[in-house]
């Protein structure tokens, strides 16, 4: 799922070809992102549109070529003069006078030449990682340039960029793989390079060499006339191990228009996408430096007039860590009455926080919903979230920048985290942006490869794991505490992967573990009928409560499910089947049953649960910690490919004795039906769970303020 | 020993009044930084000038009857016309063609005459807890009686200047504890202190004089939305002029407004962190 979708889509047509746009945002001044297409188009800013579309009117283009453009195959339709008249037909369309215009690569040229012919159009230049030719190209890329119309033979490397090479099958593609293996030198690169090269090959390779044939881009002397030419601002950002462009290009250029160079030290040609979060910052000053819009009314509060205050991040994947998170909260205003707690939240977790009367952030409407986005990975009963949350990237630094934002002008003492991975990982890519003391929390460690995923699968996750073990030990400072919710025994036997550590040993060396927090203590078996009675439920009744948490994904299991219940009803008369669709699933989807019960969202669910005769639930571990915690018996389906249902999860359960997984896919609605027969109502014995992991957090959270 | 010392010193003399100023750096823009009252000098900017001069071109000077400029006796020599014309001299003699003008208090005055009679010379402008008349006084100032002759004065009726000529050194006193009502505020006190005991009573006296050759009126016409961009920042603990000043500045001149919260009257002293940035920021889009 985009973390932001256009606010208006287009097209323009010039000379018969379609070329499209689209426009997100409002402000001045507006900003034009122009990709080097037809290699890439618009979606390769994905990673910094969200936030620059909070503050300026954003346009991007896809170029022609590529995209939802048209893919002419005559060189001239690539002449400069073409494409710069596409820019400002876009402009029009778009309805921005004026433009601060972001250019990446050879699409620079572009840039500076609608900034020198239309000096009016043009409030500054942003050039990433500039192809201009004032300053020699890569050595290693001078003998393929200069063979690039000859027939080769089984060309390698840089010879692949080949006018014949690209026609045969397969020869652009390998080209393509090649190229943006060297364009993201920088470590942890996988799901960049797979953009990339996606993006890539949205195109044709007819295309590709038209546009290389029509380009004629300037060099020389050409070159640096265009340059002297632009007369606006310039700001400069170039990586210092391009490998597309070399570095000496962007210093010529920036003292060239008297711009302002920036080198991103250690990064390769694709920062926008490698480091949209600085990339971002660059722009943003960049344009406020012009306009002076960020001096908007404002409050700056002396630093000893300030009340200590908290930032709360509750991760908003489904509901698994509201509850805790508000018992967390409660206990820590117990600790320190003066603090004061906002939260960046957003739905379901924001249903619970305002049912609590918990204050949540205004920024909060700008977050992009991550649960909405896992319900668009989710197929039937299958998750992949390993992948999800590899496909959540551009969500993740959208609402990364919010926070920023927030953290920045909030004046806070402190961030807590529950899984907060946005504020977590781009804190550690940009150790420069903390603020305050940082508690971090999970309630698993590691990401783990599903069998069928194969070598790629073990290897991508193992990439991921040495990232963040990298991370804490590059910048132990960012997380002033690291609390793991369980014990050391709930944390699964395997390793990082690869020559990584075992995740057991390696979390206690960088957490302290608070033990479990249900966020509520369970019943006595005293106060149990009394609780039944208040809830409405009877004591002749067989209540099974059906639950799927709160992230959107569990249709399935719901429709198996209610099959089930005719069948079990006719063995168990005195079954009362009660299914909570949770807060991002309509009740009045599925068809209606008699004697069936459907809710959705359901405050304090817990209680409910504590008081059940069976529960059939996901395989998440909130819902089955409540259960175990009160001791109920339940059935668990956990996700397909959801590598924490499946391995994390379980394994806690497991040492709990709690539950009975269950296969969804091996699984018929009789077997269901003979389950909640055979289990409902029946006696459990599970481990105890601890009733004080709320209080404890909240001791090794107030020693840090 | 100062952080950073002029690059060069001058003087300029207008119809016989000298006027010192100093500019450190050569950065683009130039920034001028005016004086306030007459009460202190151009040391008053100490914790603003080595930061910007790394970044700009800054020039101050002492505002006639302090520090190292000359001291007339008559009120009319401080008029607001005089005060602005002494800043185009010293930008003229050093060297620069335009400038954003950074005031307080007082300072406010002058800086509107120069955006709104020399537009040309005024990239922008930034009032720190201005005093610009566009509002009535602080209630607590209200005892105020500058030329009549109080028994045992108190507190603002200490204000006045008969009393200057004999406990001049009081006053000082008394005022430098209403400009800074942040706590721990010693050093800040003792600074402004010890310039204004560098001049005197009279001199003061005087100066207040020149006010009397301003009226809200004219502020008023003079504020009316300016040409260039401006910035007000303002304190809500100044106990010196109302934070209702700068919201009325801001809002007349259509410029932004920083609510500095819990600030005095003398921010870029006591908070000088927060306002070099602010200065800096707003400085920077006049970069080319």
């Amino acid at each position: 799922m985009r973390a932001r979708l256009p606010d208006r889509e287009g097209v323009i047509t010039r000379g018969g070809v379609r070329v499209a746009f689209e426009v997100f945002g409002q402000g001045e001044p507006g900003l034009l992102l122009v990709p080097a297409s037809p290699i890439t188009h618009a979606r390769s800013w994905k990673g910094i549109v969200p936030a620059l579309a909070r503050r300026f009117a954003v346009v991007t283009t896809d170029g022609r070529g590529t995209g939802r453009s048209d893919r002419p195959h005559q060189p001239e339709c690539y002449a400069p003069g073409e494409v710069t008249a596409d820019l400002l037909a876009v402009l029009d369309a778009a309805g921005v006078d004026q433009a601060v215009l972001v250019a990446h690569c050879h699409a620079v040229p572009w840039a500076l030449r609608l900034a020198a012919d239309h000096p009016e159009r043009a409030a500054g230049v942003v050039a990433i990682a500039p192809g201009i030719g004032v300053a020699p190209p890569h050595s290693y890329a001078v003998e393929a340039e200069r063979r690039w119309a000859d027939p080769v033979d089984a060309p390698a490397d840089w010879n692949m960029r080949n006018r014949h090479f690209w026609r045969q099958d397969g020869g652009y593609r390998e080209w393509i793989e090649f190229f943006f293996g060297q364009q993201l030198p920088e470590p942890h690169s996988t799901k960049q390079y797979e953009d990339t090269v996606g993006w890539a090959l949205d195109t044709e390779p007819e295309a590709m060499i038209a546009e290389r044939e029509g380009r004629a881009a300037p060099t020389g002397s050409e070159a640096e006339a265009l340059c002297g030419r632009v007369r606006c601002p310039v700001r400069v950002l170039h990586g210092s191990d391009d490998r597309c462009q070399p570095v000496a290009r962007g210093r010529r250029m920036a003292g060239l228009t008297g711009g302002h160079l920036v080198v991103l030290d250690g990064a390769g040609h694709l920062p926008q996408s490698r480091d949209p979060v600085k990339v971002t910052r660059l722009i943003t000053t960049f344009a406020d430096t012009i306009t002076g819009a960020s001096m908007h009314a404002t409050t700056w509060t002396r630093g000893p007039c300030r009340p200590r205050r908290a930032l709360y991040l509750s991760s908003p994947i489904g509901l698994g860590h509201a509850r805790r998170d508000v018992a967390l909260a409660g206990e820590l205003k117990r600790l320190r009455p003066e603090l004061e707690i906002d939260w960046l939240a957003q739905h379901p977790v924001s249903a619970v926080l305002d049912a609590e009367g918990e204050h949540i952030h205004p920024a909060s409407q700008w977050l992009a919903s991550e649960s909405a986005h896992v319900a668009s990975e989710a197929s039937g009963h299958d998750l992949h979230c390993f992948q999800a949350l590899r496909r959540m990237d551009e969500i993740l630094v959208a609402n990364f920048m919010v926070f920023q934002e927030v953290i920045e002008e909030g004046g806070y003492d402190l961030v807590i985290g529950d899984e907060a991975w946005d504020v977590d990982y781009y804190w550690h890519e940009n150790p420069e942006l903390k603020r305050g003391q940082n508690v971090w929390l999970t309630d698993f460690v590691g990401y783990l490869p599903m069998p069928d995923g194969g070598e790629r699968e073990a290897f991508l996750t193992a990439d991921y794991n040495a990232e963040m073990i990298e991370h804490i030990d590059r910048y132990p400072w960012i997380r002033d505490r690291a609390i793991f919710v369980g014990n050391d025994d709930d944390i699964v036997p395997d390793t990082f992967g690869g020559n990584l550590p075992a995740i057991r040993d390696w979390t206690t060396r960088h957490f302290s573990y608070s033990g479990y927090i249900t966020g509520f203590t369970p019943p006595e078996p005293g106060q149990v009928a009394a609780l039944r009675a208040e809830l409405g439920y009877r004591d002749d009744e067989l209540v099974c409560v059906v639950a799927v948490g709160g992230s959107g994904v569990g249709q399935a299991l719901i429709d198996k499910v209610v099959t089930a219940y005719p069948l079990a009803k006719k063995t168990a008369p005195e079954l009362r089947m009660i299914v909570v669709t949770g807060p991002r699933i309509d009740p009045a989807a599925f068809p209606p049953r008699a004697g069936l019960e459907m809710h959705g969202y359901v405050h304090r669910l817990y209680q409910h649960l504590c008081v059940c005769d069976l529960a059939i639930v996901q395989g998440g571990l909130t819902t089955a910690m409540e259960l175990t915690a009160a001791k109920r018996p339940f059935l668990y389906f956990p996700l397909g490919h959801h590598f924490e249902q499946n391995f994390h999860v379980r394994h806690r359960l497991d040492r709990y004795g709690a539950g009975q997984c269950m296969n969804y896919a091996t699984t018929d609605p009789d077997l269901i039906a003979a389950k909640i027969t055979e289990l409902a109502g029946k006696p459990v014995s599970y481990r105890d769970v601890e009733t004080d992991g709320a209080a404890r957090a909240a001791r090794l959270i107030a020693e840090l303020i | 020993m100062r952080a950073r010392y002029p690059d060069c010193e001058g003087i300029v003399v207008r119809d016989g009044v000298r006027i010192r100023y100093e500019r450190c750096g050569q950065g683009r823009p130039a920034i001028l930084l005016l004086p306030a009252w007459s009460l202190v000098h151009s040391r008053q900017w100490k914790m603003q000038v080595p930061y910007l001069a790394r970044h700009f071109t800054v020039v101050c000077f002492d505002g006639r009857g302090s520090g190292g400029s000359d001291r007339p006796a008559d009120a009319s020599a401080y008029s607001d016309a005089e005060f602005a014309l002494d800043a185009l001299a010293v930008m003229d003699a050093a060297g620069i063609g335009s400038a954003v003008l950074v005031s307080v208090s007082r300072g406010a005055l002058w800086a509107l005459r120069l955006c709104a009679e020399h537009p040309h010379r005024v990239l922008g402008a930034v009032f720190i807890a201005p005093s610009a008349l566009l509002m009535p006084p602080l209630a607590e100032r209200r005892v105020q009686r500058f030329d009549e002759v109080i028994d045992d004065p108190v507190g603002w009726q200490t204000y006045n200047a008969h009393y200057w000529k004999t406990h001049y050194p009081e006053f000082v006193t008394f005022f430098a504890g209403r400009m800074f009502t942040e706590p721990h505020s010693t050093k800040q006190i003792e600074d402004v202190t010890g310039w204004g005991l560098e001049t005197d009573g009279e001199t003061l006296a005087a100066a207040d004089g020149g006010l009397e050759f301003s009226n809200a009126t004219a502020t008023r016409r003079l504020a009316a939305p300016l040409a260039c961009p401006v910035l007000v920042m303002h304190g809500t603990q100044d106990a010196v002029r109302s934070y209702a000043e700068g919201e009325a500045l801001a809002d007349c001149t259509g410029g932004a407004l920083v609510t500095l919260a819990g600030s005095g009257h003398f921010p870029h002293a006591r908070d000088p962190v927060r306002v070099n940035m602010l200065i800096k920021q707003f400085a920077d889009r006049f970069r080319r």
